[in-house]
């Protein structure tokens, strides 16, 4: 018993020891003049990315001495948005933090950030407008987009003409594509299916090319939502389509909601002959079936008789937390202006495919000549800046959209299952409303 | 009723070598607990840090509303899941104990690849479910020629789910029954052999009875498992999709349990944790409910040796 008690004190000892060095350490350094530190929360942990992250933070630490940044992934964008919600109330919130687009009305809710546009004064001239639109709540510019994409449609070129039609085809709308699967199928092509993962996301899309807000007080932007137009003519047309993707067995997926993987792995598996993911995938898709079949790309395709009115920006954007000095808000700007500037837009987009966020960006790619060497980087390219603005394609705010997405990807699957469109859409908003009430009632 | 302990002469000391016990309970259950009673009487939103007390509304929500049919289908297909992983689990594990337990060459190993899935922590088991059951790259699909709907089906996603809690936990079952059942004494099981028992009834009117201890326990330990446990299995596998048939059935996806919704509804979407917390509630009165019935009906009629 004595031995133990030895040890333990021993070790204690010892810890005790270690601390007091550690401080120690610690107090030499602060003699040197010390810059601002600015910190930086995002979602993106794969290696590619928080690298590319990781090099832009020394290239803006090197380029000047007055702030010191320093990044740090944080699992999820909810994982991201929770954890600086709760550094917040401990009074040390990192100064950025990256949000993802459907969680804007939430996170502008959560009363920890402040509009960037309230920062000094500073150009966003150059970011592109439909891009900006999404990030613009009440008139004023509230954070900086960053990796922006939006869906594209995804051809296997290789089953497209063993189906009759030309190589360079591109099905304008939900009609054309179903008519292609089925002359596939007649002609005895293997695999003709149409494969995209179940996902809320396509819905908002969908209802924004048709120029329909998703809720109302367009889509959240004029006042606080209070209702989700799930029953809409925009949402029956999109409900239509389903139902007859499941009806004619038209459609493959995993089984599992928002499967990205497992729907590109349908993709890339030579398993279906059209596919609709992000345009951040195009460079993953097309080195993975470069060995098996040709690629094409064309635009998300859209109800019959609809008028084209573009997506909405998908992604994610950094946002400003307001606890902090004038001076550490400067820092945080600028960083996040440094991070999103011509080049290292250029870069970025290189690396993932996710839109240059940038005008200038745009014009210094084309003189690379990049559009001709990737011309499937031109289709997602016309499609967001052919996007008429408007609240439908600014997208939606609103603090359920989360809840949203799953209730839609339910009411989706029902339809896909045979369910009654009208009945299955009027069950979901019932639900969707509700939620929204109840999220509403917090204020 | 006083009653005299031969051993501990005060209270006092009983309860000085019960406190840790005490203090743990304390600290990790009936704390939380606690709070989770309180959290459930307001309006309250894990990202806004909303507090506003509304009383019942939120159990009101959870039976009535547009809210409420949801919830009923989880509730029904919690009791339906945990009857049939409890039900098949220690069935199974008991079969396959009696046998593993028999004189055979090499029963060694068969125990020992029994117990193996129970090293497996749930997210993996799950992980090792998805590789081979993906409808469309699946190993299992891909081996039997057919494209098997293993995870959109919804009465198959759910079974499937089942068998994986089962298979999960059929290690825990199996390591039980096996100590059991070598520490029958010989003397009963001679004495039926000498009456000329065959031996089904041999296992039914004497191994069985002997075991119901460890059945007993076990039960308790798989309802609580089928509870909450089999949570990492659910979000690996399904997320608890895939939407069930109508009329009831089509509120929420089949697999979603109640401990899975109560996640789904504090920390998902737009996480409304008084609600979550409601439903937490429910989930508690329901296990309390169920270990006192198992203790006043059953408890009972169990044999303890010695």
């Amino acid at each position: 018993m004595k031995k133990t008690l030895t040890v333990l004190c021993a070790l204690l000892l010892t810890t005790v020891a270690l601390f007091a060095n550690g401080t120690a350490e610690q107090k030499s350094s602060l003699q040197v003049v010390k810059p601002i530190e600015i910190t930086f929360w995002h979602s993106l942990g794969d290696a590619a990315r928080s690298g590319w992250i990781q090099q832009r933070v020394d290239d803006f630490n090197a380029s000047q001495k007055k702030y010191h940044v320093t990044q740090e992934a944080k699992g999820s964008y909810r994982d991201t948005l929770q954890a600086a919600v709760l550094a917040d109330k401990q009074g040390n919130a990192p100064s950025l933090v990256h949000v993802f687009e459907v969680g804007s009305q939430l996170a502008f809710d959560t009363n920890i950030f402040m509009p960037v546009g309230n920062i000094g004064s500073f150009d966003t001239s150059d970011y592109i407008k439909p891009v900006l639109n999404y990030y613009t709540i009440n008139g004023t510019v509230n954070s900086i987009p960053f990796n922006s994409s939006s869906p594209v449609l995804y051809i296997n070129v290789d089953k497209l003409v063993a189906a009759g039609y030309s190589a360079d085809y591109v099905p304008e709308t939900f009609e054309d594509m179903i008519k292609v699967v089925e002359t596939a199928r007649e002609k005895k092509v293997a695999d003709a299916n149409i494969s995209f993962a179940l996902h809320g996301w396509y819905f908002e899309q969908w209802m924004a090319e048709q120029g329909a807000v998703l809720l109302n007080n367009d889509n959240g932007r004029a006042g606080r939502a209070t209702e989700v137009n799930l029953t809409s003519a925009a949402a029956v047309a999109i409900g239509n389509f389903l139902s007859t993707l499941g009806k004619k067995n038209l459609y493959s997926y995993t089984g599992r909601f928002e499967d990205w993987d497992g729907s590109d792995a349908i993709f890339t598996g030579n398993k279906a002959i059209f596919h609709i993911t992000s345009t951040a995938d195009l460079g993953n898709i097309s080195r993975a079936v470069e060995k098996s079949f040709t690629l094409g790309v064309g635009k998300l395709p859209i109800p019959t008789g609809a008028k084209r009115n573009g997506t909405v920006i998908g992604g994610g954007s950094i946002w400003v937390t307001k606890n902090h000095t004038e001076q550490e808000l400067k820092g945080a700007r600028d960083f996040a202006l440094f991070l999103t500037n011509t080049d290292n837009m250029v870069s970025w987009h290189k690396l993932t495919g996710y839109y240059p966020v940038r005008n200038s960006s745009v014009d210094k790619l084309t003189e690379e000549g990049w559009f001709l060497s990737d011309a499937k980087q031109l289709v997602a390219f016309n499609q967001l800046l052919t996007t008429i603005p408007n609240s439908a394609t600014a997208g939606a705010l609103g603090g359920t959209l989360l809840d949203n997405r799953t209730i839609m990807e339910q009411a989706m699957q029902k339809i896909l299952q045979g369910g009654d469109v009208q009945m299955v859409l009027s069950e979901a908003k019932a639900i969707a409303d509700a939620k929204l009430k109840e999220y509403n009632a917090n204020f | 009723m006083k009653e005299t302990n031969a051993v501990f002469k005060s209270r006092g000391i009983s309860f000085l070598y019960l406190s840790p016990s005490i203090l743990i309970l304390l600290t990790f259950i009936f704390y939380p607990a606690w709070k989770a009673i309180i959290l459930s009487l307001y309006r309250s939103n894990l990202f806004l840090g909303t507090r506003k007390f509304i009383g019942a509304e939120n159990i009101q929500n959870l039976f009535w509303g547009p809210l409420a049919p949801g919830f009923r289908q989880v509730m029904v297909q919690t009791i339906i899941f945990s009857t049939l992983v409890v039900g098949i689990g220690i069935s199974v594990s008991l079969f396959l104990s009696v046998q593993a337990n028999k004189d055979i060459k090499g029963a060694r190993i068969y125990r020992m690849l029994l117990i193996w899935p129970f090293a497996l922590s749930p997210a993996i088991a799950a992980t090792i479910a998805l590789f081979m059951f993906n409808p469309e790259v699946g190993l299992v699909n891909a081996v039997l020629h057919m494209n098997i709907r293993w995870l959109d089906s919804p009465v198959l996603a759910f079974l499937l789910t089942v068998c994986i809690a089962v298979w999960k936990n059929l290690g825990y079952n199996i390591v039980f029954y096996l100590a059991a059942l070598q520490s029958i004494p010989r003397s009963p099981l001679e004495a039926a052999d000498i009456d000329g028992a065959s031996p089904v009834k041999k296992f039914w009117l004497v191994t069985f009875p002997l075991l119901g201890p460890t059945t007993f326990f076990l039960l308790f330990t798989n309802i609580t498992y089928s509870f909450f446990d089999t949570f990492g299995i659910i979000d690996m596998l399904t997320r608890g999709g895939p939407v069930g048939p109508g009329p009831f059935f089509d509120k929420e996806g089949l697999t979603t349990t109640l401990m899975y919704k109560v996640y789904l509804d504090g920390f998902g979407g737009s996480s409304n944790m008084g609600f979550a917390a409601a439903e937490g509630l429910v989930l508690m009165a329901f296990v309390v409910l169920v270990t006192f019935l198992q203790f006043r009906f059953l408890g009972k009629r169990i044999h303890y040796e010695g």
